[in-house]
């Protein structure tokens, strides 16, 4: 689980062919809905359990995102992914920290040859409501500072007005900014509503080159859903019959407790199968779900219910 | 007119719920058989985490308010009187008996209102020491509490199990075995007392079920036990409990100042005397 980001970059498709494959999006919401309530049901015995939560945390991107965000809470948080739990060495370190542009190199500074990687939102996250050359400078910035990974926002209102062309055009420019570095794109799904909405924005930034979509900025109040994981799952999986690329998923916003991580889990298995389970194809954005699933390790190993107390602050 | 019956709840976190198990124990008494939630190690993770937040909403509230709610509870037992009577009568007590029981209860409570805002004047202290500085033994509410009630039948006894502790400011859970009737009955005038949910969480079961949980779970903070417990359980509660070192409470105290020294954490704080 150690070596991430070695799968290959994403490549932008021609508007021609996104067009096709925008054509023929339905969704059958009674279908989706009923898929995950069933999936939702299965119950995971202990072992499958302590696997599936030690998954968990080699695919959190431990996250801050506030105007509140300081160098001290950047470092003590990014410490925290690459150690999560001093007193377990079987817990592995997390897949990446998540900040602000302006935070970069202070991540970058303390990862050191740590292979946890440092994730920058930007594109003006969360509104993303400027115009392309300020998210090209921002994005810039971001990859100076040194980024491994880059979390865009698509421009929502663009997407409303119908101008799906320029959503892509965005996401090609900026995935062109980005080079070799893996580009997240967030669909922000809880402003989307449908769900033919999300998985037309999905195969949107997939055929723009995204290598991630992701499902949230965690700004707004309905956040990820598993729903929504689901539609954007087969989303991946249709443009990976169409076009041969894997590209992965990135669940964000809301998710704050192992049984709900572990339901995502079981949803991606099923829709896309084992090779996702893997931090270079499956992550989930999160603040506090890590501290849980840390608890649920530990209870797991000690067969004691566990307190934040105990375990490291970031 | 049909006879509508009382299906009696688990009183978790301002909410009556089942057992997440399904599981039901019978408690048989003189006219009625009453079938309780038998509470399983889930529901009492989800009691846990109820008292953890329900711990910092009660000690958000101002002590004097703390001291209005626990007093509002005895106006509401005076007032449904009658129905924790017709209880009382059915586990065998007589009428008198019972009556007396209830007086007793009020006046319980009155007394653990009274103290809720002077507690810390009469436990905590201003220490000699030698040296220009002031030494302060501060009081503070040791944290999550589960306590065991005593078998006796009596609301008296049951509120002495838990009043002690949450009236100084600790959010307690508490477990009654063959009389939770009469506890799964008390928590709807709770309910009606303003009390913060998951300030006091009830529930009804058999202790020696969850009893690896209870010791074990890292953060509930005290465990008082009201019911004398044999020496195989207290060996493995002691035990347990050490890994997380959580202090354990045979048979303490129930009236008087002496009930609420267990819950209490004192930190010594030193100040200079300024000139």
């Amino acid at each position: 689980m150690s070596n991430i980001n070695t799968k290959a970059l994403a490549s932008p498709l021609t508007w021609a062919s996104t067009i096709e494959l925008l054509e023929s999006v339905k969704v059958d919401e009674i279908g989706v809905k009923e898929r995950v309530a069933s999936l939702s049901t299965r119950s995971i015995k202990r072992e499958s359990k302590l696997q599936a939560l030690n998954y968990i945390v080699s695919m959190c991107d431990l996250t801050t995102l506030e105007g509140e965000d300081t160098e001290g809470k950047v470092l003590q948080m990014t410490a925290k992914a690459m150690r999560p739990d001093p007193t377990d060495k079987e817990v592995p370190s997390a897949a990446a920290v998540c900040v602000y542009p302006s935070l970069v190199s202070t991540a970058k500074e303390i990862i050191g040859t740590s292979n946890v990687k440092v994730a920058s939102v930007s594109s003006y996250f969360p509104s993303g409501q400027v115009p392309l050359e300020s998210k090209l400078l921002d994005t810039k910035f971001a990859i100076d500072e040194g980024a491994d990974e880059i979390d865009i926002v698509i421009n929502r209102k663009a997407f409303f007005e119908g101008d799906y062309r320029k959503v892509f055009d965005e996401i090609v420019a900026l995935k062109e900014a980005c080079g070799n570095i893996h580009l997240k794109t967030i669909l922000e799904v809880g402003e989307l509503r449908t769900y033919e909405n999300i998985k037309k924005a999905s195969l949107i930034a997939l055929a723009a080159g995204s290598d991630f979509i992701k499902t949230s900025t965690g700004k707004i109040s309905n956040g990820s859903s598993k729903e929504a994981c689901l539609v954007m799952a087969k989303a991946v999986y249709e443009f990976k019959e169409s076009s041969g690329f894997s590209a992965g998923i990135k669940v964000a916003g809301g998710i704050r407790n192992s049984k709900d991580a572990i339901r995502y889990l079981i949803i991606i298995k099923e829709e896309l199968g084992e090779d996702w389970l893997h931090a270079d194809y499956f992550r989930f954005g999160a603040s506090s779900l890590l501290d849980d699933v840390l608890k649920q390790i530990r209870k797991l190993k000690t067969n004691a219910y566990q307190s934040s107390y105990y375990f490291p602050r970031g | 007119m049909t006879e509508i019956k009382k299906t009696y709840k688990n009183y978790v976190d301002g909410k009556y719920v089942r057992s997440e198990s399904g599981k039901t124990y019978t408690v048989e008494l003189k006219s009625e058989s009453y079938e309780l939630p038998l509470t399983s190690k889930k529901d009492l993770r989800d009691a846990v985490t109820s008292s953890k937040s329900g711990f910092d909403s009660w000690n958000k509230l101002s002590q004097y308010n703390r001291t209005q709610i626990i007093y509002r509870l005895s106006e509401m037992i005076e007032g449904n009187r009658d129905s924790y009577v017709e209880i009382l009568l059915d586990y065998g007590l007589t009428k008198a008996a019972a009556n007396k029981d209830i007086d007793n209860a009020i006046n319980t409570i009155v007394w653990y209102a009274g103290l809720a805002d002077k507690w810390e004047q009469l436990t905590g202290n201003l220490n000699p020491v030698v040296g220009e500085y002031f030494n302060i033994s501060h009081q503070e509410p040791i944290g999550v509490v589960f306590s065991l009630n005593s078998t006796e039948i009596s609301i008296d006894k049951l509120l002495s199990s838990f009043l002690p502790a949450l009236s100084i400011g600790c959010s307690v859970i508490n477990l009654s075995e063959k009389n939770a009737v009469l506890s799964l009955k008390l928590a709807e005038d709770i309910n009606n007392s303003d009390l913060p949910s998951g300030a006091l969480n009830l529930l009804s079961g058999d202790f020696s079920k969850i009893l690896d949980d209870v010791s074990r779970h890292v953060e509930i903070n005290a465990l008082a036990s009201y019911k004398k417990l044999n020496k195989e359980n207290l060996k493995i509660i002691n035990e347990n409990a050490s890994t997380s070192v959580k202090r354990i409470f045979h048979l303490p105290s129930e009236e008087g100042l002496s009930s609420i020294l267990p819950f209490i954490e004192t930190k010594t704080v030193w100040h200079p005397k300024g000139r």
